[in-house]
């Protein structure tokens, strides 16, 4: 009768599923009858019979009655704490309340955010072999200055495929917004979405073609793919695929055969386009551009697998030099193209950061919030525990462990952390298309992905935890003996971290407001900021089909029916930039003098139509100066920048032509009213092939409306096949503000999410505060203290710390708002102003958020706070 | 009295904790039912038809001693309750009535 002769393993298995204290009589047993069995029968013998009793114990018939038995394991702990939870949270509504608002708007603004920061990871991240597609761009130093730029010519492409074996296929991709013409039947849509690319595109990058073979569909010249829905536009529901349609373009049309329909491009890509045409197409009506300094549309390129992309970007470096002498400095380069949509912006030739700095700045916005929220929790926790201190102390003195309590407490705050996620994704989800709306995306919340739950269950752990920890760990070192003796009070003043906390939020809150407040001032400031010309009563049209032609008659009849003051052809409208040289030569040039020149071609009648000013010499007068048909305008800068002492009768010579310099006009603004303003050359009509928009000055005297209409009228009998467009410029020139006006928007509501979450922090403060000096401000009425003296006191030691944030965090205000500043030319300055706007605008909503509280309080009978019975 | 009615390896089971006395507990139990009535019996059987028997409320039970034999483990106890005993008295009469309705069961030599 041996102990190890016991088979060891049964028992064991045994206690795992039972507890020991139940198991005892029944192992007893078992072994009695083992060594009985040992002796009757044989070992091996006894062994069986053992392990085989042992076995059928794991029937129901003993599992469901051991629960009698079963000392509560840890789970069943859990359940209850749940349960107290549960009871605690309903008994202290209004803490609950403060509590799970506050946090749920936290979790909402930072959802939203993360969201948006995860699509813009994503952008172009689909594409298979997305490692090895870069874009191409151009990178030299003219007059001490380095400049990138990722517009490239179009013979860039196949020369790179055709000299470098490292290359595996290349693309070039032109989106030149053309207005294009599509006629099937009797559907006619204008579209300017179109790209003209080579058959490699669809093999580089990931577009599915849903019919056509993505090998051949632009192998043959008038061939077209069109994207699902455009399809649906122009054919309905009849099939796309292998039809033919029209195109047409300024006067000429042209037929396509529709030889692909391509998928619907995804919300996350930076191409934009409803339609392919093949360059071949271009080649084929004699339009074969093969000069290295036309530098006007994208190069993407697809490298071999396993080639290192720095020995290629050293044997490509040189292929413009050596190709364009002109420019001895020029360089090619290869950037990835995965980091084009958040590390695209350039700064002297290097990568100096991007869209990738705005990325940066929501995160850190989206983590501030979760952490003010978080704040807002410990704090009003501990707030309360004087509350609990009771409950505390019975608790522990009826057997509960310091960790008991903890988890205890821990589970409390992770049901308030479970119900305000809930509350925030059912709130994100309402919010989500205005959300949408405001930044331009579209973003949705895929509740079918899996990562989804798992990242907002983990989110929520990590945010109970972390939020609850500290209130625990205070809560649940109460000693039961002071409490049950009642000689038990938490400290009102001890309250170091308590402050150190609300000094946090409300410093966030104060920088968010700063930055609310300079957005403003800076978009007021560069909207005020003079454009230089007239912009109302200003339109623009596109010289689209027979327009052109008819346009000397189009003008008469504008002028002579009144509609118009003035008239005038460009090449370009007055609120873009379309063209720009760097080849522009003129007297008295040193030779490493390069400069970038923006151009604009135009007729005698433009500095009159948009209201230019000019400061020096004349206007051309092609009535006047048959000449003029080669002057040219600088504007202020550009004849700064040539250095002409005078500048009127100079000449400059621009792709070849000669240019005499009639006059100086005063600078305007063309693209960004936040840049400072370029040189520029206003050209001369000789370029008359260039001169394809019209610009309009209505008649200020005639109401809108009805000149609107009889210049539809007018436009649709010179050019009846194409749809009647205009733009109103001052209209166009407002949309140069709206990126800005999204960041003013999206800060303020996110401002005024921090500060709401703060002030409901300082609301459950007060509340607190007020009651926990309960008998002090009876005493002090029964003093003699006036309500007003009392709700100074109140009021003033609740803002201590708000004062002190604001002292602390305007500095880091002031630093983080002036390095933002910087990035505009055209800038306000940093006042002081600012500052005290903002601080008193937080005090103010600080003391309307605690009023209530402290006048409430201080009018409390002094009698019944002081009774104690 | 009893209305609920007993299975036959319940009052089996039951019979021997009235038989067994002091030694009415598990492995005892099963030892004896197999040696007097030459039926292998497994343990675990036995055990759950006790914990039935206690939750009918037939026996109770309590800790007995332990021994070396059991590896130092104590012994579960079983007595027969005041119920028990009525149970016990109830089956034995229906049957002994029942059985007197056969004439071969009759008083043999």
């Amino acid at each position: 009768m041996k102990e190890q002769d016991i088979p060891k393993w049964p028992i064991k298995l045994l206690r795992q599923v039972y507890s020991e204290h139940f198991l005892e009589e029944i192992e007893g047993d078992l072994i009695q009858r083992f060594f009985k069995d040992q002796e009757k029968f044989n070992h091996n013998k006894a062994r069986r019979r053992f392990i085989w009793s042992a076995v059928r114990y794991f029937r129901l018939g003993i599992a469901f009655r051991n629960r009698k038995y079963n000392t509560p394991t840890q789970i069943n702990m859990i359940t209850n704490y749940f349960k107290v939870a549960y009871r605690v949270m309903l008994r202290y509504k209004a803490f609950t309340t403060l509590n799970v608002l506050a946090l749920s708007v936290g979790l909402t603004g930072a959802l939203l955010l993360f969201l948006w920061i995860q699509q813009e990871f994503s952008y172009d991240q689909f594409h298979t072999d997305k490692d090895r597609i870069y874009k191409a761009w151009n990178r030299t130093t003219q007059s001490g200055k380095t400049e990138a730029w990722s517009s490239t010519p179009r013979i860039l492409a196949p020369t790179l495929k055709e000299e470098f074996s490292s290359v595996e296929s290349t693309t070039s991709v032109a989106q030149w917004q053309s207005k294009q013409l599509f006629t099937v039947g009797d559907t006619r849509l204008l579209k300017t979405t179109g790209i003209y690319t080579t058959a490699d595109f669809l093999n580089i990058f990931s577009f599915p073609l849903i019919k056509g073979n993505q090998n051949t569909a632009l192998n043959e010249p008038a061939s077209i793919i069109l994207t699902e829905s455009f399809a649906r536009q122009l054919f309905g529901d009849r099939e796309a695929y292998g039809e033919t349609m029209t195109l047409g373009e300024s006067g000429y049309s042209f037929e396509f055969k529709i030889t692909g329909i391509m998928a619907d491009l995804p919300a996350n890509t930076d191409f934009n386009f409803e339609y392919l045409i093949p360059f071949k197409f271009l080649e084929s009506i004699g339009e074969n551009d093969t000069f290295w300094g036309n530098n006007n549309l994208s190069t993407y390129v697809k490298i071999k697998e396993g080639a290192d992309i720095t020995t290629v970007n050293e044997a490509i470096r040189d292929i413009k030099k050596k190709n364009y002498p002109k420019d001895p400095n020029a360089e090619v380069f290869l950037y990835p193209l995965t980091k084009m949509r958040l590390y695209s912006r350039f700064e002297n030739g290097v990568p100096a950061g991007g869209r990738i700095e705005v990325i940066r700045m929501l995160i850190i916005l989206g983590i501030c919030l979760v952490v003010i929220a978080c704040i807002n929790f410990i704090n009003l926790s501990t707030a309360r525990a004087q509350r609990r201190a009771k409950e505390v102390a019975v608790r522990k003195v009826t057997g509960a462990f310091r960790y008991t309590l903890i988890l205890q407490f821990l589970c409390e705050s992770l049901l308030i952390t479970f119900l305000a996620a809930f509350i925030s994704i059912a709130v994100a989800l309402i919010t989500l298309p205005f959300f949408n709306q405001l930044i331009g995306q579209q973003l949705s919340l895929n509740f079918d992905q899996f990562n989804f739950w798992l990242i907002a269950i983990s989110i929520v752990f990590v945010v109970g935890l972390m939020a609850g920890t500290y209130p625990a760990i205070i809560l649940s070192a109460f000693k039961p003996v002071k409490i049950l003796k009642g000689a038990f009070s938490m400290s009102v003043n001890k309250n170091f971290i308590r402050n150190a906390l609300v000094i946090f939020q409300f410093g966030f809150a104060i920088m968010l407001i700063v930055s609310a407040i300079v957005i403003n001032n800076q978009i007021n400031h560069v909207q005020n900021r003079a454009s230089g010309y007239d912009k109302n009563d200003l339109i623009y049209q596109p010289l689209t089909g027979d327009l052109g032609k008819n346009y000397l008659s189009y003008r008469n009849d504008l002028l002579s029916a009144g509609v118009a003051i003035s008239v005038t052809k460009t090449s370009s409208p007055i609120t873009q930039r379309w063209s720009s040289s760097a080849d522009i030569k003129w007297e008295g040039q040193k030779p490493e003098e390069n400069y970038n020149f923006e151009r604009i071609y135009m007729d005698d009648q433009f500095s009159k139509t948009a209201g230019l000013t000019i400061v020096q010499g004349r206007d051309m007068d092609l009535s006047k100066y048959l000449s003029d048909s080669t002057a040219v305008l600088l504007n202020e800068t550009a004849a700064e920048v040539m250095g002409f002492e005078n500048p009127i009768g100079e000449l400059i010579i621009d792709n070849g032509i000669e240019w005499r310099v009639t006059g100086v006009v005063k600078d305007f603004i063309l693209t960004s009213p936040h840049a400072k303003i370029e040189p520029m050359v206003l050209l001369g009509s000789k370029a008359s092939w260039a001169l394809g928009y019209v610009h309009i000055k209505l008649n200020k005297a005639n109401v809108i409306q009805k000149q609107i209409e009889q210049l539809a009228e007018l436009s649709e009998k010179y050019n009846p096949n194409y749809p009647f467009e205009f733009e109103f410029v001052d209209v166009e020139y407002q949309q140069k503000f709206s990126g800005m006006k999204k960041t003013q928007t999206i800060t303020t509501i996110f401002s005024s999410l921090a500060i709401f979450i703060a002030c409901l922090g300082l609301f459950g403060l007060a509340t607190f505060m007020a009651e926990a000096r309960i008998k002090e401000i009876g005493i002090r009425k029964v003093f003699g203290g006036s309500v007003l003296t009392i709700t100074k006191l109140l009021s003033l030691s609740s803002l201590k710390p708000i004062f002190i944030s604001i002292l602390l965090f305007s500095p880091m205000a002031w630093y983080s708002m002036n390095w933002w500043l910087q990035t505009f030319t055209y800038r306000i300055e940093l006042g002081l102003g600012t500052f005290i706007l903002a601080a008193l605008t937080i005090i103010l909503i600080a003391l309307i958020t605690i009023s209530s509280q402290t006048i409430s309080a201080a009018t409390r009978n002094p009698i019944k706070s002081l009774r104690s019975d | 009295m009893a209305k609920e009615y007993l299975g036959e390896f319940e009052e089996l089971v039951l019979t021997m904790v009235g038989v067994l006395q002091e030694e009415a507990y598990g492995a005892q139990i099963a030892d004896e039912i197999e040696t007097r009535q030459q039926r292998s019996v497994n343990l675990s059987a036995v055990h759950v038809t006790l914990y039935r028997l206690e939750d009918k409320g037939f026996i109770k039970s309590s800790f007995g001693g332990s021994t070396n034999e059991r590896g130092g483990r104590r012994k579960r106890i079983y007595a027969v309750t005041n119920t028990g005993f009525e149970m016990l008295r109830a089956i034995k009469d229906s049957r002994i009535d029942l059985w007197k309705l056969i004439p071969e069961l009759n008083f043999k030599g």
